[in-house]
């Protein structure tokens, strides 16, 4: 084992939001507004799934009690209250925009993430933290530009109630697992704190560039989250929908 | 919604070819999505979009014209049969 513990920790929390960001946002797929919206959302899902994969693959070679061949096992069968993930990432977003507002608020901050391990310590996480923001490139130009269409003639004000209605909840996001140590310098060159902040700025740099007109909530739910160890409402029913063809047969090589 | 062509080009010699169409709000978008319609595995390392109502669509009537002009069509098949005519005569 060469990673410490709140390394790991780190790790995990980025992977699991991974995981389920893509897995909700794969619920889109042939329900895009427009099929080439469709695709590139879908295609961001699966990029999503994929940064997943490549930080569960690091996670599991480096657990002295498991290896990568656990990771479906891992990925989909753990039980509830061992996903690391953030509400954000797993709370069911059933209306377009809902979807279009997580993915903006989540991108916005998972490129900082991927940013601040580009020069990592562990080589691993350095070469996939890059290729990973080379996608996100492409994520946030989408979230952007889909963004500053809409949000800019939000007659409806769909928007404007998706961003109150997340947006506490994406607060949640910077809650840093509690894991003592925190993570040193080398390993992320950039606090979750510090993050917090310019994420914030930015989030409300967009609103202004956009002319939304819109006063961010002041809660945080990030104390209800509790360093991402209680799952949120309907957790339950979206891991048994993930579980079901695993499920299937447990045996199966897939 | 406007209608976009996209060409794609691969590495080296190769000339740009119409790789298909999309539909965009905007010719900002429109390039986004290319990219992931069009050249989501690769396919080219050069892309061009042109707006559909930017192409000139030329008159079918003009290419008419030269539907009967095998004269033309100087692929030397002609020329291949009348020389083969000429060696079969030579041996007999």
């Amino acid at each position: 084992m060469s990673l410490k513990a709140a390394e790991r920790a780190h790790l995990l929390a980025l992977a699991d939001d991974e995981h389920m960001v893509g897995a909700r946002h794969t619920n889109w797929i042939g329900l895009g507004p427009f099929l080439e919206e469709d695709l590139a959302f879908c295609s961001i899902a699966q990029d999503e799934l994929g940064h997943a994969i490549g930080l569960y693959e690091i996670l599991l070679a480096d657990d002295p009690d498991r290896n990568v061949a656990d990771l479906d096992e891992f990925a989909m069968l753990r039980a509830a209250a061992d996903y690391r993930s953030c509400w954000l990432a797993e709370v069911e977003c059933s209306d377009w925009n809902d979807s279009l507002v997580r993915h903006w608020l989540y991108d916005r901050a998972e490129s900082l993430r991927w940013g601040a391990l580009t020069c990592c310590s562990d080589g691993r996480v350095a070469a996939l933290a890059n290729r990973a923001l080379r996608e996100e490139t492409f994520h946030l130009d989408h979230a952007q530009r889909f963004m500053s269409r809409v949000a800019s003639v939000d007659v409806t004000g769909k928007i404007a109630a998706s961003i109150k209605r997340l947006f506490p909840i994406a607060r949640g996001l910077w809650d840093e697992l509690a894991t003592g140590d925190p993570v040193g310098m080398d390993f992320a060159s950039r606090s979750v704190g510090e993050l917090a902040v310019e994420w914030e700025a930015l989030i409300t740099d967009d609103l202004k560039k956009w002319g939304v007109d819109i006063t961010l909530p002041d809660g945080n739910v990030a104390t209800d989250q509790a360093h991402r160890t209680i799952r949120s409402d309907g957790f339950g029913a979206f891991h048994a929908d993930l579980q079901r063809v695993i499920l299937l047969d447990t045996s199966a090589v897939w | 919604m406007k209608t976009y062509e996209v060409f794609l080009k691969k590495v080296g010699r190769d000339e740009f070819r119409h790789a298909g169409a999309l539909e965009a709000p905007d010719s900002e978008m429109a390039l986004m999505y290319a990219s992931e319609t069009h050249a989501r595995r690769a396919e080219g390392a050069e892309m061009w979009l042109v707006e559909r109502g930017n192409v000139l669509v030329a008159d079918a009537a003009i290419l008419a014209v030269n539907d009967d002009k095998p004269h033309r069509h100087n692929d030397g098949g002609r020329v291949a049969a009348r020389r083969k005519e000429q060696r079969d005569g030579d041996e007999r």
